[in-house]
């Protein structure tokens, strides 16, 4: 890294340091005199010296390490209470005043001390001459003075609240700070001696000339942000903009955004437009017999049931059904009408078609355009929410898309019919190998399942199709062939998506919905 | 659409006749041939050689059992029909069945035969019980229409008859029980007099099969009698009857126990049934008996239908294969389904019998050639746009459940008893969660912003979407809407930001728009208004009530605003 580089990279931090050596470049500073001519902090300083350090702007000229003497919290209080040396001799020389006898346990009880620190004065005492033990466990002051008792008040008035260096104490009380000062498992002493590291600096080589470089820019003020009127009086050309650090992570935003699943929906959308599909529209609530009875599903079928179906509570039943159509539909059950057909041979309920349920079928949006005299040739796609009478699960919602729709034309067969599941297979699901396998509709003869390879899924149902029965497109007017063909893709939508849970589709986790990239 | 255990072994056993070799089968070979059944493979334990397969064609009981779904496979395989003698026996039968007066009002029809010569295997059994149950369960509605018995023939002297008699007028030892009770009791206390006694409810005399000493054979449709109506692995005999209100179904239902029994080996002896009234059928019906009838179809039909060229011929072997009896005339075809179905009601349904048995693989799919113009509808392109200004607004588009509960749509919104509050509710509820459509969009947009307490501020959120508004002048009751919901979310949430919002989107869609005063238990009285455009009530705009973000348990204010898109875009 060249200099300026190296420059345009230092925290201001360390610009404070740098400029201090600034004028005298081969300076040997300590700690204290940087600390007073940048003015910062002891932790900031000591963050910016280490920071130059590592950097190798700055090196240690000195090291040196001294003792340092302060009190420890029991030094405090022996200063307010006196030592326990201080206080058995005082005792022993009050006994000795009065000639009574003073045992050690006297001493114990009446000063509250600690017996370990009764025990260890008393030795001192008596090793310094000042105490004698008689008989009966009974002490006695001999008159003769105890050094350390004497040393340890001027000790403990000098050192509080100040620390000192061990080495400007006399040799005699530097013994006593040593007897006394805290060492391992011995916490109960009044002094603590501690190494205190000193250290002074030089610039090195490439500090020098960082400093002088500084010292040069010291002219150009740094600004942090172009403004309106550094630009308007074009004070800008003498500022020095600060660098910014481009590679810390952005701030997070959140933008605008289109659900992935809708914009999943969209993009189906958009390709059944493509291939020359027409949007309908239908009601959520629709009567059983647009649902149902249009569809070719007897009243008796199964999954006509209660456990199927939601049923609305009010109204129950819609008003009326549509003429022709209710009288057409109902000739096709019973008897076939003009259907060509059988029927399915029982007594039609006019009452139950009215039943008004909640859309369980996109198909019911079908039959009624194809009640409402749809184009012929004419392609009809609605993605329609529907509604089962499901428990929820993983793969069970009771409230869900349904993408279906219906094919008119004179062109219209069963090949045809492959052709279109065929393009399908390629436009939504970039397929290239289908399949068709027989399948079962109420509504539509012949019907066919179409499974695709899925790039990602492998094999997988994509959908149900079929020629629709005359049972019905005759009674709803129609008599061209129709397809009927739905598209099942919230499995697809699942793996674009990133998902396993099909409530997740509409999920309340708003970071979720912001962080999900959606469909590619 | 049922779905049935059988085994593997069993259904290879069946391939071929009864004491011939097994046929076996591949995986492949086995899916490819369930094509034919439109059966779906859904688990299989190659130990035991069980497979679980669900038929999806609810008009096809036939299929409902490993013989139905073997007997398909083996005409694919052998090309032709298998010839059931029982069918063109020209003696009377030696065997009879009464019916007694006055059950036509009660449970009008009886079928019946005899099943001698194959001695019942576990598997076998296992099979018989799973038919008779799937049958009378999803053909027979749950026993109503249709419900079956099975009986050992040794103990059963005829004429059998089937009677009519008082709750407590008769008395056997039902299955599954130790003592000797009365019809009534049954109903009261056997399991299934609980589960299926509805089916006779409101009558006075109940239905009861017995023989000619008077021995009690059953309580159709509840319960069979333990002395005779239980059969054992072992058992080569057997009488076999089915009861019910539709004559045809009965009659296919006793069609389908005999193709089976004879495909195990079985030979069938058909038992008269005499009524004392009249039936579609007579007063005295031999069953099981053919019902079907042959239909003329020009080959012209299945060629348009198919979209492919056909010869005559090759529509007779297709549909030979398939259990049709054809005949041909140049280009025309006499069919006679096998007697097992009753399901053509169309000559498509003979159309896709044609196909499935060509194979689907055989047609070469052709794209669709006519010209079409797609588009969207004028809802649909409206509510794009708007979205499309939402998001660049910088907000979120979120997606719910139409379907709530009345907790979230109305009460947590303060709409108890008010006009707002109306909803479309569910009759059959099974959960509360969904038990009404939404009325509004503003419960979804509360929902999220509940459940996202932790996700950064701002937030800003959208839906565009249907909701259902009760109204008693649509046939239906209700009208769906579309419409849009906006919310905005944070600690210095304001009503001008959501005003500018609102204010942006009528620019853009060039409406003219202004905001009334209006009481709305939703919002803070006094910063809500509603939006009027065209002269009308597009849409309501405010603060929330903190005692309903208090409900939904949000901490920080919200305003938000709904419009009802469905009428602007009429005008747009």
């Amino acid at each position: 890294m060249d200099i300026s580089s190296l420059i345009d990279s230092l925290h201001p931090l360390e610009v404070k340091v740098l400029s201090t050596f600034g004028s005298k470049p081969s300076a040997v500073l300590r700690t204290e005199q940087l600390s007073q001519s940048t003015g910062l902090e002891p932790s900031q300083l000591s963050m910016a010296i280490e920071w130059l350090l590592a950097k190798s702007l700055l090196a240690v000229d000195t090291e040196t390490v001294t003792p340092n003497v302060s009190l420890t919290k029991i030094g405090e209080l022996y200063f307010e209470k006196y030592s326990p040396i201080e206080r058995v001799l005082s005792a022993a020389r009050d006994a000795a005043k009065t000639g009574k006898r003073l045992t050690i346990q006297d001493i114990q009880s009446r000063e509250g001390l600690e017996p370990e620190d009764v025990s260890g004065a008393i030795g001192r005492l008596k090793k310094e001459g000042a105490l004698l033990i008689i008989q009966g466990g009974c002490v006695e002051a001999t008159g003769r003075p105890s050094q350390t008792a004497e040393a340890m008040r001027g000790l403990l008035q000098q050192l509080r609240g100040a620390q000192r260096d061990l080495q400007a104490f006399p040799k005699a009380q530097q013994q006593v700070i040593q007897d006394h000062s805290v060492k391992r498992g011995n916490a109960r002493e009044p002094f603590r001696i501690d190494d205190r590291v000193t250290r002074s600096f030089k610039l090195s080589v490439a500090g020098i000339e960082a400093a002088q470089q500084l010292s040069r820019q010291g002219t150009a003020a740094e600004v942090s942000q172009l403004t309106p009127e550094l630009l308007k009086d074009g004070s800008w050309r003498t500022k020095r903009f600060r660098k910014y650090t481009i590679s810390l992570r952005a701030p997070r935003i959140a933008p605008g955004k289109r659900h992935p699943y809708r914009e999943f929906l969209d993009t189906v959308k958009t390709k059944l437009v493509s291939m020359g599909f027409q949007e309908m529209r239908g009601s959520l609530v629709e009567t059983e017999f647009w649902n149902m009875d249009a569809l070719f599903m007897p009243q008796f079928h199964p999954a006509r049931d209660i456990h199927d179906v939601y049923f609305v509570k009010e109204p129950t039943h819609a008003s009326s059904i549509e003429e022709p159509f209710l009288s057409r539909v109902a000739q096709a059950h019973q008897r076939g009408g003009e259907t060509g057909s059988t029927g399915w041979n029982y007594l039609f309920n006019a009452e139950r078609a009215c039943r008004l349920v909640l859309r369980s079928q996109g198909t019911a949006v079908s039959a009624h355009t194809l009640a409402a005299q749809p184009d012929v040739p004419g392609k009809y796609f609605s993605i329609a929410r529907c509604f089962r009478y499901d428990q929820v699960d993983a793969t069970h919602a009771t409230d869900f898309f349904q993408i279906e729709g219906i094919v008119l034309g004179e062109d219209i067969n069963f090949r045809t019919l492959l052709g279109l599941l065929n393009l399908f297979a390629r436009e939504v699901a970039q397929a290239k190998e289908v399949k068709f396998l027989p399948a079962y509709f109420p509504f539509t003869e012949p019907s066919v399942e179409l499974h695709v390879r899925h790039p990602k899924l492998g094999w997988m149902e994509l959908g149900g199709a079929g020629l629709l029965r005359s049972e019905v497109t005759i009674p709803l007017g129609v008599s061209v062939p129709v397809i009927a063909w739905g598209l099942g893709l919230d499995r697809m939508a699942m793996v674009a998506l990133g998902i396993h849970d099909i409530r997740e589709l509409f999920t309340d986790n708003l970071d979720l919905i912001r962080s999900t990239r959606g469909a590619s | 659409m049922p779905t049935i255990t059988i085994f593997k072994q069993d259904l290879e056993g069946l391939l071929t006749g009864p004491g011939e070799a097994r046929q076996l089968l591949t995986m492949e070979q086995l899916e490819e041939s369930l094509m034919l059944v439109k059966g779906e493979l859904k688990g299989q334990n190659p130990d035991t050689g069980e497979l679980r397969i669900e038929l999806q064609d609810s008009n096809r009981p036939d299929l409902w059992c490993c013989e139905g779904i073997a007997r398909q496979i083996r005409l694919k395989r052998q090309g032709s029909h298998v010839k059931y003698n029982f069918l063109t026996t020209p003696r009377k039968p030696a065997k009879r069945l009464d019916v007694a007066p006055g059950l036509e009002g009660v449970r009008p029809y009886i079928a019946a035969c005899t099943a001698t010569g194959y001695r019942v295997t576990q598997e076998g059994l296992t099979q018989l019980i799973q038919t008779q149950e799937k049958l009378a369960e999803m053909f027979g509605r749950k026993r109503r229409t249709v419900s079956i018995g099975l009986y050992r023939l040794a103990a059963i002297e005829f004429p059998v008859a089937y009677d009519l008699v008082k709750p407590d007028e008769a008395t056997f030892t039902p299955l599954g029980m130790d003592t000797v009770m009365t019809l009534g009791e049954m109903l009261l206390v056997h399991p299934k007099g609980l589960e299926f006694g509805g089916i006779l409810a409101g009558q006075n005399r109940l239905p009861y099969l017995r023989d000619a000493k008077n021995q009690a054979l059953s309580f159709p449709p509840i319960i069979n009698s333990r002395e005779v109506g239980e059969v054992l692995v072992g058992d080569d005999a057997f009488f076999v009857e089915v009861t019910g209100t539709d004559l045809s179904m009965v009659v296919l239902t006793l069609n389908i126990f005999a193709a089976n029994l004879a495909d195990r080996g079985a030979v069938i002896e058909p038992i008269e049934v005499r009524y004392p009234y009249k039936t579609a059928l007579g007063k005295a019906v031999i069953t099981p008996q053919d019902l079907g009838k042959s239909q003329k179809l020009p080959v012209s039909t299945i060629e348009q239908a198919l979209g492919q060229e056909l010869d005559a011929h090759d529509v007779a072997k297709a549909l030979t294969a398939y259990g049709y009896q054809v005949t041909t005339s140049g280009k025309g075809l006499r069919v006679m389904p096998p007697f097992y179905r009753q399901d053509l009601m169309h000559a498509m349904d003979i159309v896709e019998d044609v196909a499935i048995s060509r194979g689907y693989s055989d047609f070469l799919p052709v794209m669709p050639s006519q010209f079409t113009v797609g588009g969207l509808s004028r809802i649909e392109e409206f509510s794009d746009r708007i979205r499309a200004l939402m998001v660049g607004m910088g907000f979120q588009e979120i997606i719910s459940n139409i379907l709530g509960s009345p907790q979230d749509l109305r009460d947590a919104m303060r709409l108890e008893g008010t006009e707002w509050g109306k909803l479309v509710e569910v009759d059959n509820v099974m959960s509360q969660n969904f038990s009404a459509l939404r009325q509004w969009m503003l419960p979804s947009l509360l929902r999220i912003e509940t459940a996202s307490n932790r996700a950064f501020y701002p937030h800003r959120l959208f839906e565009a979407g249907e909701v259902a508004r009760p109204d008693p002048t649509q046939s239906v009751g209700s009208r769906t809407v579309t419409l849009l919901g906006g919310m905005i979310a944070h600690a210095d949430a304001h009503f001008s930001e959501a005003h500018s919002c609102l204010d942006t989107l009528f620019y853009y869609v060039n409406q003219a728009y202004s905001l009334e005063p209006i009481q709305h238990p939703s919002f803070l009285d006094g910063r809500v208004g509603g939006i009027v455009s065209g002269g009308i009530q597009v849409g309501v705009i405010g603060e929330l009530h903190p005692e309903v973000l208090e409900r939904w348990q949000i901490g920080v204010p919200a305003v938000a605003f709904e419009i009802d898109l469905t009428e602007l875009a009429e005008r747009a």
